[in-house]
């Protein structure tokens, strides 16, 4: 195992691999600064430059994005109270306040950069720690408890939908369509092809994801920048090191928020948006009585919380998406495609069969935390910049960008009219408050649940009895169950708990 | 705004014509310019990683030689193979095709056959290996196979996806030895069957032995058997079906071809390039290092292993129903 670590360490802090390294934390963080360019999209755009690079090189590449951008989604929350990315939705809520009303924006950047970097860390070494655990418990699984997990990820789509369940729903069916189109894989039947070529592999899982977080995004940009006249913001930041008090006062917050964020990062289905609320939640409820009236007023443990909670998300959705080869979301789902073009297939049994390239990934995750903290602290006037960046030049950049990012990914036309296409409608369901991570959900986990459900029936000769039989797939159908349920039940949960508090 | 928008995209556009535009066919001798290859699978696979292995060592042993590689895994290949089919025969287009190409004709899928290329090499040729737990029972073919006799229909062996080449293996097999089990597919690939036949989920597999080396040599899985010609180098302590009396031959091959019509002599440059390169000790060295087993089919002898499995997947086709 050391001889494995230390090749490891060797690959990745070659200097190609730090460079790569340094410059995907480094765009990371401008992306996630710049509102409107969110982490998905980020990856999306960056991923067809993996190809040139061997082995894990290029994916560490991208884990550097990944954790810079939900990062640097917090600056753009902080300075203007517009999340750079939906993960950091949540920081705008005491990050603004302490930056506007207290005039202390140096310092709610300090706070949000140790909060970040401490949540990154924590989660890399939970991921490390667990996940050859998790791989060996992984092993015992069968295809009927994958069903099961897919169709938790699958059931979290109606808690996690923004605002109506009944949209949530119909994003995710919408997903699970698009899933089941191309050749079936358990069968070999065609379905939904129309004759068409490009049809019967499926359609790929990149153009839809560039047309509905980049392009989609691209569209409503252009109509509210428009006849919009740009306004330069000027920021003074002082000190950006948080003061020795400010770090007694908010680690407790931070340490439970880590622990909260990478725990919701392994359940497929959720990501760093739903964490840093749930962990601005509990801070708040784990605040003193007479704290809790500053929350929302730039209370240092609410921020602390938000970025905490979001960016341990990153190690935690790994953990999965390693050992069973379930992505979390749209940004790991990416990571997993990238892991399998480059010839690491993600499973239990990666652990054993590629364990120097496991490390490697690991020691990135981390080295790439630290990375985003130093950059932070030192770079932090430059990435604030950011923000002041005309509309009129990032948005064609960004334009072009799409098309050459679809297009390079597999050479094909037809990807790209996908993408517009994906485009369009993307935009039409941002106007109605669809939310896109249902359709995501629905693409990613609805083949994996389709094909391990027809394939545990293969096992089982065709008897459903195969999935009560089993503790594990039995407890995560349970689950799902009640997941589904929840917009049903909990109003009448709400309203016997608000009785007894009366 | 908009109109910067569409300058922007109209210039690129432009550019890349007007880039793809330079350069002309008017040279003396073949190779005068970059040859284009189109893989029809997905960068990273066992098809990129082999046709990239033999491009590159072909380019050191043929002056002027140069490919540009490009992938295009649309349709699970079809679009990629149907476009080399239809390319020039001047010799700067050349495609990889793949087993499936043996398949695709009788799943209704295209029209293309061996027949519409001429061969240049073949670098791989991935045979089928009866893959089982190492503390099962059984010890070889025989065993296994009176094994599945007791045990009618209860035996589950894995596969890629059905109607997918190791899923065809299994049929051959159970034909080959009136026997019948249970097919698990697992289409996301053979690390799936590896993790599922190492967790004792399901009892044995017909695959590649590549992904399954590890745990073969970790000691959780033992090979039974390979259906191939010959011993395979990975694995040469473990019988072929043929040695033990049972034709059964089936193999994961992917092939550099041109399309049908190329220049006699042209061909036969191309053809002796990768002879030279697949014998050469650093290309065997690389293929090995990325976990194949290299082997090295020149020209004609390739298109006959195309033509053999032709038939062989004509007669399964007759004879079973994938769709179903």
């Amino acid at each position: 195992m050391w001889a494995n670590i230390v090749t490891a360490l060797g690959d990745a802090i070659s200097p190609i691999t730090l460079l790569l390294l340094l410059a995907g934390t480094g765009a990371g963080i401008l992306i996630g600064a710049m509102p409107g360019l969110s982490v998905n999209m980020g990856i999306a755009l960056l991923y067809p430059l993996t190809f040139a690079f061997d082995g894990v090189t290029g994916i560490i590449m991208l884990i550097g994005v990944y954790c810079g951008a939900i990062y640097g989604g917090s600056i753009s929350a902080i300075l203007l109270n517009t999340p750079g990315t939906p993960a950091s939705a949540a920081t705008t809520l005491d990050g603004y306040p302490m930056a506007n009303k207290m005039g202390q924006p140096g310092r709610a950047l300090g706070l949000s950069t140790m909060a970040s970097t401490f949540g990154g860390v924590f989660s890399a070494i939970c991921l490390m720690i667990f996940a050859p655990q998790l791989a060996k418990v992984a092993l015992t699984f069968s295809k009927p408890e994958y069903f099961a997990l897919a169709l938790f990820g699958i059931s979290i789509i109606t808690s996690v939908s923004s605002g109506s369940v009944l949209k949530g729903v119909m994003g995710g069916a919408i997903g699970l369509f698009i899933g089941t189109i191309g050749i079936d894989a358990m069968t070999g039947s065609m379905r939904f092809v129309f004759g068409s070529t490009y049809l019967m592999g499926g359609i790929s899982f990149i153009p839809i994801l560039i047309g509905l977080f980049a392009f989609s995004q691209v569209l409503s940009s252009v109509e509210s920048s428009y006849g919009e006249k740009f306004e330069k913001k000027n920021v003074k930041i002082k000190k950006v090191l948080p003061s020795l008090a400010d770090i007694k006062r908010v680690f407790v917050t931070m340490l439970r928020s880590s622990v909260i964020g990478t725990f919701i990062g392994c359940i497929p289905g959720t990501g760093g948006d739903i964490s840093s609320f749930i962990c601005y939640d509990q801070a708040k409820k784990w605040a003193k009585a007479e704290d809790k009236e500053k929350f929302g007023n730039g209370e240092p443990k609410g921020i602390v919380a938000c970025e905490a909670g979001n960016n341990s998300v990153s190690g935690g959705a790994m953990i999965p998406m390693l050992t069973l080869g379930i992505p979390g979301d749209g940004a790991t789902a990416i990571l997993l495609g990238a892991l399998m073009v480059q010839g690491i297939a993600p499973g239990p049994l990666l652990f054993t069969n590629q364990p120097v390239q496991v490390y490697t990934i690991f020691i990135g995750l981390l080295l790439a935390n630290l990375v985003m903290g130093l950059f932070g602290f030192s770079l932090i006037r430059v990435f604030s910049k950011v923000i002041n960046v005309p509309k009129e030049i990032l948005i064609p950049i960004i334009f072009v960008m799409t098309f050459v990012g679809t297009y390079s990914y597999n050479h094909s036309m037809m990807d790209v009219y996908v993408m517009v296409f994906f485009g369009f409608l993307g935009y039409f369901m941002n106007k109605t408050q669809f939310s896109m991570s249902s359709i995501i959900l629905g693409i990613i986990l609805g083949a994996t649940a389709e094909q391990n459900f027809s394939g545990s029936l293969i096992m089982s000769s065709g008897s459903p009895i195969i999935f009560l039989t089993r503790p594990i797939c039995l407890i995560f159908l349970l689950i799902s169950l009640l997941s589904l349920l929840s917009p049903l039940y909990s109003p009448v949960l709400k309203r016997i708990f608000k009785k007894k508090e009366a | 705004m908009f109109k910067k928008v569409i300058a922007t995209t109209l210039c690129i556009a432009m550019s890349a014509v007007v880039l793809a535009g330079c350069g002309s066919k008017a040279g003396a001798s073949y190779p005068s310019e970059d040859i284009e290859v189109i893989v029809p699978k997905a960068a990273g696979g066992g098809t990129d990683t082999s046709s990239r292995g033999l491009l590159t060592y072909m380019e050191k042993n043929m002056e002027g030689l140069k490919f540009n590689v490009t992938n295009n895994s649309d349709g699970g290949g079809i679009t990629g193979m149907a476009t080399t089919a239809a390319a020039d025969p001047d010799g700067y287009t050349l495609g990889a095709v793949t087993v499936e190409l043996d398949m695709f004709c009788f799943q209704g899928k295209s029209d293309l056959t061996y027949e519409s290329f001429d061969s240049i090499a073949m670098p791989i040729a991935a045979p089928a290996a009866l893959i089982v737990q190492a503390d099962a029972p059984y010890n070889s073919i025989e065993e296994f196979v009176a094994y599945c006799k007791e045990n009618p229909e209860a035996v589950q062996i894995g596969n890629s996806g059905a109607g997918a080449i190791w899923d065809i293996a299994t049929y051959l097999f159970e034909d080959e030895y009136a026997v019948s089990a249970t097919h698990v597919p697992y289409p996301n690939g053979t690390a799936d069957i590896a993790a599922a036949l190492t967790g004792g989920h399901i009892d044995a597999t017909l695959a590649d032995p590549s992904s399954f080396m590890t745990q073969i040599q970790a000691g959780t899985l033992k090979a039974l058997g390979v259906m191939s010609e010959e011993r395979t180098t990975l694995l040469p302590e473990v019988p072929t079906f043929k040695e033990e009396g049972h034709d059964l031959v089936v193999r994961a091959w992917a092939a550099l071809v041109a399309p049908k019509g190329m220049k006699e002599e042209d061909l036969t440059a191309l053809r002796d390039a990768a002879k030279k390169a697949l014998e050469s000790d650093e290309c065997k060295e690389y293929f090995e290092s990325q976990g194949i087993e290299p082997v090295a089919f020149i020209g004609t002898d390739a298109d006959k292993i195309m033509e053999e499995d032709y038939a062989m997947y004509k007669k399964v086709f007759e004879t079973h129903d994938f769709a179903e």
